[in-house]
C-alpha cells in the first residue's frame, strides 16, 4: 500500500472539498479499497474517510413513502432493519448475504455500490479490462466467474454489487455531490460498460461523493444467488426481482441479475414474459429461459447459462410465494 | 513539492514541530521519511475544522483493551499491523490481509470487524478489544474453546475466538445455525470447525445458565 | 519388550490440550508474534513473472530509504526466475512499511520469456522448457499379467478420464521466521517449522555456523500439512539479513501471494484410465496412463490402483510435467488423496457399469493379500450403518424427480505413518517433584506436547498437567520432524523409555526411605507413591528424598510400542442441485484405525479435521494459473476457496478399535483421515445426479458442465 495522506471530516461539504485534490479516494469500510491499495491497484494520494459523517449515516422512511439510506449506513443495520425485510425482502436478501458479519458491519451502502470488480486479471494489475499486448487474458484465459452478456466487447469483468442489482430491481435513485452541486440518478445509472481502458465502469466522477440511496415503495420482491460455498464467499449468479401486480396480474416486472454482465444486468426479455400475465413458477422459468436467450457465455463460463436461468425462476418465485419448490422441507 | 509551515499536531498525540513534506506519490511520503517529519497538516482552515488532513507518521492514542496505548504509526498502517508490530497484542494474526479469513477479527466499538482491512488512523477515540482481553475461567469462550478442542494449531483461533464471543454477546439465543452464519466470516485450515461449534455451544449454554 | 499398560488411567482419555487455553485466549506467542528487542521487518520481493531473466537489479534507491537496514540481492543479473513467486531480493527495515516500500523501489529489468503453466502447455510439441532436458518426465511404471488382453475379455469395462487440480497447503501462518544474531558466533531463531531440530542445522549452514550456534525456537506454529520442513531461502535470507544489521532480529513472513505460489502445492494428477471386471464382479484389468504437474517440483507418483493392488493384470504409466510454477511439496498423505480419487471414480463407474451396489463391489476386490483387508472388512459396515446406506442409497441416477437430489458414496483410504528409531526424549524428575519431558519436536496441531504429558503422567501416576512438556526447541534432544503421521509413534516409545528409566532410578534412591522397601515393591498412582499396596508418600514427598541430585534420563525408541499400516474408510452423502450445480456435503462418516489412542479428544480432532480438508479437496479448492500470463490468478484466501463453518456437513468419526487393534500399538493418525473424502464425496455426487463429475473439485461449474456434457450427448 501506498502512502497517503488522511482525513476524517465530519460534513460532507468538508468531505467534498477534501476529496476535491488530485487523486483522493473516499474511504468507507475499506473492504474494497484497501485491498485494492494493498495489491497498488488503486494507490490514492489522499484517502478522506467519510463514516465520521452523521448525516451520512442512517435510514429513514417507510414502506408506504419509500425509505433513504444513508451512503455510509452500513450493511448491517440494512440486515437489523425490520422494515427493510418487511418492505425489501429483495434488499435484505441480498445484504445478509453479503460477505460476513465482519463485512457487513464494515461496509457502507455507498462502499458496497462503488467497490471496483473483483476479476482477477484486474486486480493483478492488469487493468479493469485485463488487456495485455492488445489482447484480451480473460477472452484466452481463464474466465469462469466473468461475463455471459456483453460478450463482444473486452469489458468481460462482472459488476461487483449484489446491493446494485436489489436496489436496481427497486428502482432506487441515487443522490450524488461534487463540486458542482447535487444530482440525483437512478442507480443503475452509476454503472456504464467502459469502452476503453482508463474510463471507469462507474459514473461517478473523481472528486464527487455518493450521499443517499432511496428507494420507491415497492411491489412483490425477492432475490436469490447461487454460490460454491454456503460461507462467505461471492455469489455466482444472482437476480433481484420487482413485480407490481395488478390483482394477480403483473403489471410491471423489474429483473435484475448479478454476475452476467459489466453492469448490474437489466433483464428486459425476462420482464417483457413476464408482464401482463399471471404469476405461476411456469411463467417465472419462461421469464428465466427468456433471460438467457441472448447470452453468449466465454470459453469457461457456459455453466451460468442453465444458472442464470435458474436464478432468476427461483428470485421470482422466491419474491411472489416466498418459499420455493428447491428448498427442503 | 511544496514546503509547509510546521504546525502543531491538532491534539493528536502531542508531537513537537517538525519539518513537514507534502505533496504526492512515493517520492513525497519518502522524502516526509526521510525527515524523520511526523506531523499532522492543518490544513483544513478553508475547510471544516474537522477536516485535518494526516501525513507521513503521527503519533496515535488508542484504546486497546481498555488501556490507553500511544505509538507512531502511518496513516496507511493498518490497525492489525499496528497492534501486531507496534503495541505488541499479538492474539488478532494476520493470515490472509484481504478480509477474507477473519483471523484478524477484532471488535472496535462493540462491532466485529477486520483490523486487517481497517486503518488504525480511524480507529481513535474507539473502544478496541481483543480476545486478551476476555475472560478466560469456566464458562467464557476461551475455556470452551480449550474444553471442546475448538483448535488445534490454533492461528485461526484467536479469530474464531473472537468472531463467537461477539456473536454470543448480541445472540445469547443464537441456533447453531445462526452460530455457523455467525462464523462464516472466518476461515479454519486444520479443519476444527466440529470443536469450534461444540465450543460456542458450550459458551452460549453457559452464558445461559450464569 | 515394553508395553503399553494393561488398563490405563489417562493414556485413552479425552484430555484438553495443555497449551490449548494458551492459544484460545491469544496469549500463545507464534514465530510470527515474537517482538524481540530492535527488531527489524523483513519483506520479500518475488518475480511478477512466471519465467524471466533478470537482466540488471538496482538496489540502490531502496538502500536509501529511509528505515532500510539491509537490502540483499538473491537472483542477480542472469538469474533465470521460472516461477510468479520466484525469489529476487530481499529488505530489512525498521517498519513493516518500509521494508514493503524498499521492495518496491528496486528496479529490475527482466528478459521476460516464454512459459508454460499449464499441463496443456507444458506436454505441447515445441513447448519452452522450464529446464534444459525438457518437460516431461516419465514416472513409476507398472505392468503385471496381460491387462490388453484381459481387459477385452472382461465382463464389463470403463473407460474415463478423471482430473484433480492442484491444491496449495495455506498455512494459516505463512513461511518464515524470526531470526536474530547474538554476537558473531551465535544465531536465535523463532521458526514456524515442521522441524524445529533440522531448521538449526539449514540456518546454521547460512550462517556458516556449527549446528550447535543456532537455537530454534516452535513453540507454537501455524500449520504446516508438509511443507514447512527447511528454512527456505526466505529463511536463511532472512539470517543474513539479520548480519548485514549487526544481528538485529529479522521477522520474514512471506504475504500471502508468495505462499500460494512459492511455498508449495500438492501437484494435479489426471489419468486416464480403462477399468475392467469379470461377471462375478471381480476386477480383472486396469490400465492407466497418467499425468500431473508439481510446478518445477516433482508430479503425483499415482499408485494406481489405489487400496484394491489384488488386481490381477494392470498396467500404468505416468508421468510428470514440469511448468512455471512453484515447486511441489508434501502434501498431507503426498500421493494419496489423488490416487484415492482416480481408483475409487473408476471402481464406482465399474460397479455402476455392472449395476452393483458399490460398496458389495469394493468388498469383492479387497486385496487378498493385504493385511489391512479385515479392517476394512470389519469397518466398511460399520459406516455403511452409520450413514444409512442400505436405506438411503439409491441407484445412480434414481434418485428422485426433484431439482435436489441426495446421493452417497464411499472410499477407501490407507497409510502407513509407523515410528521409527533415532530419535530421543528426556525425562528429568526434579527434588522437588517438578517432571520435565525435553525433545526437540514440536506441535504442528495435533497435540504432540500433550500426548508426550501423557504418556509421562501415566507411567508416574500423576495428571498430564503436572508435566512440564518442553518441545519447540532445536537444543533439545533430536526429535521427529512432523511428517508421514509418524511423530506420534516415534516421540512416543522413546518417551515411555525415558519416564520408565527415570521412574525405576527414582525407585532405586528412594526405596531404602520408605521402611526399607525394595525398588521392585514401589509403585506410582493417583499421586501416590505406593510400597506393597499401601500409599506410603506423596509424589512431592517420594521425590524430596532425591536431596539435591534430580534424575534426568534420555530415552531411546524401543520396539513395541509402535506400528504401522492403517486403514479407513469414508462415506459421503451430499445435496445436489441440478438447477444451480451447487453442492452441499450433508452428512460424513469417517471409520478409521490407528492403533493405540492416546488422546481420544485430539485423536477425534485430527480425524473431523482431515475429513474437512478433504471436504475442501472434494468441493472448492484448485490453483487456477493463466496462461497467457503465467501467474497464479487466485494467491488468495478469497477465490482460493476453503470451507466455513456454514459448509460443514454433520460429521460422525468412529475408532475402529477392537481390543486386538490396541495391540497394533501406536501409529500415528495426522494423515489418513483426508485422503478418501474427496473422492467419496465426487462418488457421492455422481450417484445423486446420475452422471460422473470428471473434474474435481464438485464446484458447480464442473457439477453443470457434466450434467450439460451428459444431455448432449443424450446420457440423461
Amino acid at each position: 500500500m501506498k502512502a497517503f495522506e488522511y482525513a476524517a471530516p465530519t460534513t460532507v461539504d468538508a468531505a467534498l472539498k477534501l476529496l476535491g485534490g488530485p487523486n483522493a479516494a473516499a474511504l468507507a469500510g475499506g473492504t474494497d479499497l484497501l485491498g485494492r491499495a494493498k495489491d497498488y491497484v488503486t494507490s490514492p494520494d489522499r484517502m478522506v474517510y467519510v463514516k465520521e459523517i452523521k448525516e451520512l449515516d442512517g435510514i429513514t422512511g417507510d414502506a408506504k413513502s419509500g425509505m433513504t439510506l444513508g451512503a455510509a449506513t452500513s450493511l448491517s443495520e440494512i440486515v437489523h432493519h425490520a422494515g427493510i425485510r418487511e418492505a425489501y425482502p429483495a434488499l435484505w436478501q441480498a445484504t445478509s448475504e453479503i460477505g460476513s458479519i465482519q463485512i457487513r458491519n464494515m461496509s457502507t451502502v455507498g462502499g458496497n455500490l462503488l467497490q471496483r470488480p473483483r476479476c482477477w486479471y484486474f486486480r493483478a494489475g492488469f487493468g479493469l479490462l485485463g488487456m495485455k499486448d492488445g489482447e484480451s487474458l480473460v477472452r484466452a484465459g481463464d474466465n469462469r466467474y466473468h461475463a455471459i452478456f456483453h460478450t463482444d466487447g473486452n469489458a468481460l469483468f462482472v459488476s461487483p454489487s449484489s446491493l446494485a442489482v436489489a436496489l436496481i430491481a427497486l428502482d432506487a435513485s441515487a443522490k450524488v455531490r461534487g463540486p458542482k452541486g447535487e444530482r440525483t440518478v437512478k442507480v443503475e445509472e452509476l454503472y456504464r460498460v467502459p469502452k476503453h481502458e482508463g474510463e471507469s465502469e462507474l459514473t461517478v466522477e473523481p472528486g464527487e461523493l455518493l450521499t443517499q440511496v432511496t428507494i420507491p415503495a415497492a411491489g412483490k420482491n425477492g432475490a436469490y444467488e447461487a454460490r460454491q460455498k454456503q460461507a462467505q464467499d461471492w455469489p455466482l449468479v444472482m437476480s433481484a426481482v420487482n413485480l407490481t401486480m395488478e390483482g394477480e396480474t403483473i403489471s410491471k416486472a423489474r429483473v435484475v441479475i448479478y454476475g452476467v454482465a459489466p453492469i448490474p444486468w437489466r433483464s428486459e426479455a425476462a420482464e417483457r414474459v413476464l408482464v401482463g400475465k399471471k404469476f405461476s413458477p411456469e411463467v417465472a422459468a419462461e421469464a428465466g429461459t427468456a433471460a438467457v436467450e441472448a447470452a453468449r457465455p466465454l470459453s469457461m463460463n457456459a455453466y451460468k447459462v442453465p444458472m442464470t436461468r435458474a436464478v432468476v425462476k427461483r428470485a421470482l418465485i422466491r419474491a411472489v410465494q416466498g418459499k420455493g419448490y428447491w428448498e427442503e422441507a | 513539492m511544496t514546503e509547509q509551515r510546521p504546525r502543531d499536531p491538532g491534539g493528536l498525540g502531542g508531537q513537537s514541530r517538525r519539518d513537514f513534506l507534502r505533496g504526492s506519490g512515493v517520492a513525497a511520503a519518502t522524502a516526509v521519511l526521510t525527515g524523520q517529519a511526523t506531523g499532522v497538516l492543518d490544513e483544513a482552515q478553508a475547510a471544516e475544522e474537522s477536516a485535518k488532513v494526516l501525513s507521513g507518521t503521527v503519533e496515535i492514542t488508542l484504546k486497546v483493551n481498555g488501556q490507553e496505548r500511544s505509538c507512531e504509526v502511518e496513516p496507511r498502517s493498518t490497525l492489525l499491523d499496528t497492534l501486531r508490530n507496534r503495541l505488541d497484542v499479538t492474539g488478532p494474526k494476520r493470515v490472509c490481509d484481504r478480509g477474507s479469513c477473519g483471523a484478524c477479527s477484532t471488535i472496535v466499538d462493540g462491532e466485529l470487524v477486520y483490523s486487517c482491512t481497517t486503518l488504525a488512523v480511524s480507529c481513535q477515540g474507539k473502544t478496541i478489544e481483543t480476545l486478551e482481553s476476555f475472560e478466560t475461567g469456566e464458562g467464557s469462550v476461551p475455556h470452551a474453546f480449550h474444553q471442546n478442542d475448538g483448535l488445534m494449531c490454533g492461528y485461526c483461533t484467536p479469530g474464531f475466538v473472537t468472531a463467537c464471543k461477539a456473536y454470543l454477546d448480541k445472540h445469547p439465543n443464537a441456533t447453531e445455525e445462526e452460530i455457523r452464519k455467525g462464523i462464516d466470516g472466518n476461515i479454519c485450515r486444520c479443519g476444527t470447525y466440529v470443536g469450534v461449534l461444540a465450543a460456542a455451544k458450550a459458551a452460549a449454554q453457559a452464558k445461559k445458565g450464569a | 519388550m515394553a508395553e503399553w499398560p494393561a488398563s490405563p488411567s489417562v493414556i485413552g482419555k479425552r484430555i484438553p490440550r495443555l497449551d490449548g487455553l494458551l492459544k484460545a485466549s491469544g496469549k500463545a506467542k507464534y514465530p510470527s508474534d515474537v517482538h524481540p528487542k530492535g527488531l527489524l521487518f523483513g519483506a520479500m520481493l518475488y518475480s511478477p513473472h512466471a519465467h524471466a531473466k533478470v537482466k540488471s537489479i538496482d538496489t540502490k534507491a531502496a538502500e536509501k530509504l529511509p528505515g532500510v537496514k539491509a537490502v540483499l540481492v538473491i537472483a542477480g543479473p542472469g538469474t533465470t526466475l521460472r516461477y510468479h513467486g520466484d525469489d529476487i531480493a530481499a529488505v530489512a527495515a525498521e517498519t513493516e512499511e518500509q521494508a514493503r516500500d524498499a521492495i518496491r523501489a528496486i528496479k529490475i529489468e527482466y528478459e521476460v520469456l516464454p512459459h508454460v503453466v499449464t499441463e496443456a502447455q507444458s506436454m505441447a510439441e515445441g513447448a519452452p522448457v522450464v529446464f534444459k532436458g525438457g518437460n516431461v518426465k516419465k514416472g513409476r511404471s507398472q505392468t503385471k499379467g496381460k491387462p490388453e488382453d484381459t481387459m477385452a475379455g472382461a465382463a464389463a469395462t470403463i473407460e474415463a478420464t478423471y482430473t484433480v487440480p492442484m491444491i496449495t497447503h495455506v498455512c494459516l501462518e505463512t513461511h518464515g521466521l524470526t531470526v536474530g544474531m547474538e554476537g558473531e558466533k551465535k544465531a536465535i531463531a523463532w521458526a514456524s517449522t515442521q522441524n524445529v531440530y533440522g531448521i538449526a542445522g539449514d540456518l546454521a549452514q547460512a550462517l556458516e555456523l556449527d549446528r550447535g550456534d543456532v537455537t530454534v525456537y516452535t513453540e507454537f506454529m501455524g500449520g504446516g500439512f508438509g511443507s514447512k520442513f527447511n528454512a527456505d531461502v526466505w529463511g536463511t535470507t532472512a539470517a543474513k539479513l539479520s548480519k548485514m544489521a549487526g544481528g538485529r532480529p529479522v521477522k520474514m513472513f512471506l504475504d500471502r501471494e508468495q505462499e500460494h505460489c512459492a511455498a508449495g502445492n500438492r501437484p494435479s494428477a489426471t489419468a486416464h484410465i480403462k477399468m475392467g471386471a469379470d461377471r462375478e464382479g471381480k476386477i480383472v484389468s486396469v490400465i492407466a496412463e497418467g499425468h500431473s504437474t508439481g510446478g518445477v517440483g516433482n508430479g503425483t507418483n499415482m499408485i494406481l490402483p489405489y487400496v484394491y493392488r489384488g488386481v490381477p493384470h494392470y498396467s500404468v504409466g505416468q508421468s510428470n510435467a514440469l511448468t512455471n510454477r512453484g515447486g511441489s511439496r508434501a502434501m498431507r498423505a503426498p500421493n494419496h488423496p489423488q490416487s484415492c480419487i482416480l481408483t475409487e471414480a473408476a471402481v464406482d463407474d465399474l460397479a455402476e457399469k455392472l449395476g452393483m451396489d458399490p460398496l458389495e463391489f469394493r468388498l469383492k476386490n479387497l486385496d487378498p493379500g493385504s493385511p489391512i483387508t479385515p479392517i476394512y472388512q470389519a469397518e466398511i459396515p460399520i459406516g455403511a450403518e452409520l450413514i444409512g446406506w442400505r436405506e438411503k442409497r439409491k441407484p445412480r441416477g434414481k434418485t428422485g424427480t426433484g431439482p435436489i437430489r441426495t446421493g452417497l458414496g464411499m472410499a477407501l483410504h490407507t497409510w502407513g505413518g509407523g515410528g521409527n528409531p533415532g530419535k530421543q526424549v528426556s525425562c528429568t524428575i526434579h527434588p522437588d517433584g517438578s517432571v520435565d519431558i525435553k525433545t526437540a519436536t514440536q506441535d504442528i496441531g495435533t497435540g504432540a506436547r500433550t500426548i508426550l504429558a501423557m504418556i509421562a503422567a501415566e507411567m508416574l501416576g500423576l495428571q498430564p498437567t503436572e508435566i512440564n512438556s518442553l518441545i519447540g526447541n532445536s537444543s533439545y534432544p533430536p526429535g521427529q520432524p512432523s511428517g508421514g503421521s509418524t511423530t506420534t509413534p516415534t516421540m512416543a516409545p522413546p518417551c515411555y523409555d525415558a519416564v520408565t528409566k527415570a521412574r525405576d532410578a527414582l525407585f532405586k534412591k528412594v526405596a531404602s526411605a520408605f521402611n526399607n522397601a525394595r525398588p521392585e515393591d514401589l509403585s506410582l498412582k493417583q499421586g501416590q507413591l505406593w510400597a506393597g499396596g499401601e500409599p506410603v508418600a506423596s509424589w512431592k514427598e517420594a521425590c524430596r528424598k532425591l536431596g539435591t541430585s534430580p534424575i534426568s534420563v534420555t530415552g531411546e525408541f524401543v520396539e513395541g510400542l509402535s506400528s504401522t499400516g492403517v486403514g479407513g474408510c469414508q462415506f459421503a452423502e451430499v445435496s445436489v442441485d441440478l438447477e444451480t450445480g451447487e453442492v452441499k456435503a450433508k452428512k460424513i462418516v469417517a471409520i478409521q484405525d490407528s492403533g493405540l489412542i492416546l488422546d481420544l479428544l485430539t485423536w477425534e480432532s485430527q480425524v473431523y479435521g482431515g475429513v474437512i480438508m478433504g471436504l475442501n479437496y472434494g468441493l472448492f479448492e484448485e490453483v487456477v494459473m493463466d496462461p497467457t500470463s503465467g501467474r497464479m490468478l487466485n494467491p488468495d484466501m478469497e477465490w482460493y476457496k476453503l470451507a466455513g463453518a456454514s459448509d460443514i456437513p454433520e460429521i460422525v468419526v468412529r475408532a475402529y478399535s477392537p481390543p486386538d487393534e490396541k495391540g497394533r500399538q501406536v501409529i500415528g493418525v495426522g494423515e489418513p483421515p483426508t485422503i478418501s473424502t474427496a473422492a467419496a464425496i465426487g462418488n457421492a455426487v455422481s450417484n445423486a445426479i446420475g452422471v460422473r463429475v470428471t473434474e474435481w473439485p464438485m464446484s458447480p461449474r464442473n457439477v453443470l458442465n457434466a450434467l450439460a456434457t451428459a444431455s448432449r450427448e443424450g446420457r440423461s
